[in-house]
């Protein structure tokens, strides 16, 4: 089985289902084991609530409804809309990413990605500098030189260390963790530097410099003024080894995302000049490639789509300002989560209505005027997603379905339209 | 210039250019049979090429009967007026990297089309399949995601194989059968159409494993003793190392992309010679550049010694190398391909197809033409013979039986050179199966249905297999190509 606990798409869960039922998942990390049971990510003795029913808000009040006045209600909300949002899809299925595609197509809507802020910069900073790219697999056999800038795998990939970039055996690092040498820049230090060989801490505000040094170490002309701690080390640290990636996390996108990642783009534009030298955004949700490879296929660019521009395709980097929408459609995402309180307030105010579909109840469904129940994908639905490399797998169907697909119930809402 | 058909080409395996199998639908291609909703049609009035029937310009009607082509008809639905245009099978594309893994990164550039974009190109360029050259054991899935999104051509890929993954059964002579058996089996789990070498011989990057290196030439040994004893047939990516080794048997290697292995007078005598012993051949025209400003480059690592470089050099040298060689072949083992990622295929082929005709010394090449190249040629080169070359025995040809693939452009007899890039780089009608899809230049039918097709070897996963597969990062049942992650497939026997 395959699990969609993150971008890691592990595929040697064992499942032991008896009667219909999910009894046992075997190798599966905490992430994965939310998707397969109804419990929280980092407590997995916390209960999730799984949504039974479609919701619909009447006088305030979520009620239960029928799957058919549910549609209805979000049909009409949508359709109305002069400015929706169709919002997430980092967490569902490439079927329902493309019915969402047309969805947005069909209502003139902004597509915007749950992850774009992490990616915009990537993709951004692709263009000035090129590529050296190559799938997990590769990098699991031959990478010797392992750097996590602003990412903790243990808490966005939690697998990803064992089976691709720190203990995993590969063809040509047998030994593992012994044939490798890790580091890892942070703002703060993370359960990542237990097995780190270097581990940098540099101060918010001081990554640009740190890496400026870095490069000026490269060149071998460092500056005259006070260098970040940790420069001359991570310096020969990477100009060391025979094959080097950088693993990047949302932490290096927070703040002055598009400049640090023009930066560490340059960096291993430089490093690769002698050695092989990979870029490697670390996704956390599922089927963020999928995503985005559907956007480069149907549209030939990885920016977020708009459909309702006057022009009548505009893509962005830029993240969405959702105080210009009317509507909101989520799919695969729980953006309430991390909304600033100010912004949630401002679409509670102006009485912005939002559709939602979800397998289970979180912040977006509490604030949701419609909400739809979702089969969970590669559990109870069939679906294909891509891998955090890009590269596609089938997730099956092993429980019967008591709800409709995100897929389904996309597509209906496009008819119903 | 006409060829001797018979003496072109030869049986070797299931993948043998001259005897390709019978062809059987797959299950899903059964419940949507292409052309199903075909109609009777007559094409009246234009000039026929289709060298495999020999006919070269004749003016002649065709019939046509759902997806087939029929000998005649006595009554038609409809009548598409052919009267001094050009009546071809449609074009086959040999070479097009479309669905490469990490050629999405292209697109960041903005001079690369989508794949919907692509797929209407190739249709508008008259091509009814495109053959991707680049799927590898574990991007087989990806490859094959892509090729579905291509619309409205049939698609089909090569397996190509990284040799070192094979290295110890091809240092042991003992093992060739179990080794034949386990890359036939993988071309199946795959759905690959063919096998491609990329880089034939195995080297490592790691001094460590200096010990295990296999050169080309012996490698090339054992490909052959390999190829003619399990029925199989290799194309071979042309590089200087590769005209440089003796290749025993040239007929089980198609020499792929020739054009960027020419690098010195005597590997164009190498190709020639190459040619001259029965060996098949593509040209590998470099793809043209968009212009504008300067790409970045773009390297994805496959596990071979040298990364996948995604934007070459276009190659002026290359492509004045594979004209000269164009000009100096004068047989039928020579097909027309273009090297690199695919940008416009309107454009691709027919640039260099009209530098071929292109008679005034100097003209494209530094020496004036040896032959004249005629519609006829390009009808081989483009359609015929990269049919054969795929297996793909019902097109390529308009012989009653064939699948009516049908391509018609508007070139007068009295066209001038000068346009007939022009006139040969947009169809005015296509048909692929018996459906219009582009009539008077424009697309009429957007969803027309289309198939992947791949080999069915019917070979067994082995003890090899199980090793090949046991330290990939996916599981076995994750790395084989599922109906799910294609659209329709056509396996051919």
């Amino acid at each position: 089985m395959i699990c969609t606990g993150c971008g890691c798409l592990c595929d040697d869960l064992d499942l032991t289902v008896a009667e219909g039922q999910l009894l046992e998942v075997a190798n599966v990390c905490l992430w994965g084991l939310s998707r397969f049971f109804p419990c929280k990510r980092s407590h997995p003795r916390k209960e999730r609530r799984r949504i039974l029913k479609p919701l619909a808000r009447l006088n305030g009040r979520p009620r239960e409804v029928s799957y058919e006045t549910a549609l209805e209600q979000a049909a009409e909300i949508l359709g109305a809309a002069r400015r929706p949002l169709l919002y997430g899809l980092t967490n569902t299925g490439s079927r329902a990413q493309e019915a969402a595609l047309h969805l947005a197509r069909k209502l003139r809507a902004r597509l915007e990605p749950a992850d774009l802020a992490f990616t915009a910069p990537y993709y951004h900073s692709l263009r000035k500098h090129g590529l050296y790219w190559a799938p997990l697999e590769v990098i699991r056999d031959e990478a010797d030189t392992v750097l996590f800038w602003g990412a903790n795998p243990l808490h966005s990939c939690p697998r990803h260390p064992v089976r691709y970039s720190v203990f995993a055996r590969g063809r040509f690092t047998e030994r593992g963790v012994e044939d490798r040498r890790v580091a890892a820049v942070d703002l703060y230090r993370t359960e990542v530097a237990k097995f780190c060989h270097l581990f940098v801490q540099v101060e918010p505000g001081r990554e640009l410099q740190l890496l400026s040094g870095i490069r000026e170490h490269l060149e071998g002309a460092p500056g005259p003024g006070p260098a970040v701690k940790g420069t001359r080390k991570l310096a020969g640290f990477l100009s060391q080894g025979d094959f080097g990636v950088i693993f990047f996390g949302r932490g290096a996108t927070y703040n002055q995302g598009f400049a640090l990642l023009d930066e560490l783009a340059g960096l291993a534009a430089r490093l690769g000049e002698e050695r092989p030298f990979v870029l490697f955004p670390l996704s956390a949700d599922f089927n963020a490639a999928g995503l985005y490879q559907l956007l480069f296929n149907e549209l030939g660019s990885p920016e977020a789509p708009d459909f309702g521009h006057e022009s009548g395709l505009l893509t962005t980097y830029a993240t969405a300002d959702w105080g210009e929408f009317d509507a909101v459609l989520v799919v695969g995402a729980d953006p309430w989560w991390f909304l600033p309180e100010e912004q949630a307030l401002a679409l509670q105010a102006r009485r912005v209505p939002v559709v939602s579909l979800s397998p289970y109840a979180n912040r977006t469904t509490a604030s949701a005027r419609v909400v739809f129940p979702t089969a969970l994908a590669g559990l109870e639905a069939a679906e294909v997603a891509y891998r955090m490399d890009g590269l596609p797998v089938v997730l099956k169907q092993v429980l019967p379905a008591a709800w409709p697909t995100d897929r389904e119930i996309l597509l209906d809402l496009a008819k119903a339209i | 210039m006409t060829h001797d058909l018979k003496s072109c080409f030869f049986e070797v395996g299931a993948g043998g250019a001259g005897g390709p199998g019978p062809l059987s639908q797959g299950k899903l291609s059964e419940q949507h049979p292409i052309g199903w909703y075909g109609m009777k049609i007559k094409i009246t009035g234009g000039r026929l090429y289709d060298p495999a029937q020999g006919i070269n310009g004749a003016e002649q009607d065709l019939f046509i009967a759902g997806d087939r082509i029929v000998e005649s008809l006595p009554q038609p639905d409809r009548v598409i007026e052919a009267r001094g245009r050009v009546v071809a099978p449609a074009g086959i594309e040999l070479r097009g990297q479309v669905a490469t893994y990490g050629l999405n990164f292209l697109r960041l550039w903005g001079r690369f089309p989508s794949l919907t974009e692509l797929g209407r190109l190739y249709a508008a360029a008259g091509y009814t399949h495109v053959h991707e050259p680049l799927l590898t054991l574990y991007t087989a899935g990806y490859v094959h995601r892509q090729l579905a999104a291509l619309p409205l051509v049939d698609t089909s890929a090569s397996l190509a194989l990284n040799l070192r993954d094979l290295d110890d059964s091809l240092k042991s002579p003992n093992h060739l059968e179990e080794l034949g058996q386990a890359v036939k089996a993988l071309q199946e789990k795959t759905r690959a159409l063919d096998l491609r070498l990329l880089e034939p011989f195995v080297r490592y990057r790691q001094p460590f494993y200096s010990h295990r290196t296999l050169d080309a030439a012996q490698t090339l040994e054992t490909l052959t003793r390999l190829a003619l004893r399990c029925e199989l047939r290799f194309s071979l990516e042309a590089a200087p190392e590769v005209l440089e080794a003796p290749l025993p048997e040239p007929r089980v290697f198609h020499l792929a992309a020739l054009g960027r292995a020419l690098t010195n007078p005597r590997r164009l005598d190498q190709a020639l010679a190459h040619l001259d012993r029965g060996g098949t051949a593509d040209l590998g025209f470099p793809c043209q550049a968009a212009g504008g400003a300067a790409e970045k480059p773009v390297k994805v690592d496959l596990g071979w010694y040298h990364p996948l470089n995604l934007t070459p050099d276009a190659g002026a040298d290359a492509g004045a190398a594979a004209l000269r060689l164009a000009r100096q072949y004068q047989g039928p083992n020579l097909a027309f391909s273009v090297d690199g990622p695919v940008r416009r295929p309107e454009a691709a082929l027919s640039s260099w197809w009209a530098r071929l005709r292109d008679r005034r010394p100097g003209a494209g090449a530094d020496e004036p033409p040896d032959r004249e190249f005629s519609l006829w040629d390009w009808v081989w080169a483009t359609r015929t013979l990269p049919a054969r070359l795929l297996g793909l025995a019902d097109r390529g040809h308009l012989a009653p039986g064939a699948r009516a693939d049908v391509a018609l452009f508007d070139l007068p007899p009295d066209t001038p050179p000068s346009r007939w890039a022009d006139c040969i780089a947009r169809c005015r009608t296509l048909l692929k199966a018996g459906t219009v899809v582009i009539e008077d230049f424009a697309l009429v039918q957007p969803d027309a249905p289309k198939a992947t097709y791949y080999r069915r070897t019917g070979a067994a996963a082995g003890p090899l297999l199980a090793e090949i597969c046991q330290y990939r990062s996916f599981r076995p049942e994750n790395l084989w190509v599922t109906d799910e992650l294609g659209g329709d497939w056509v396996g051919l026997d």
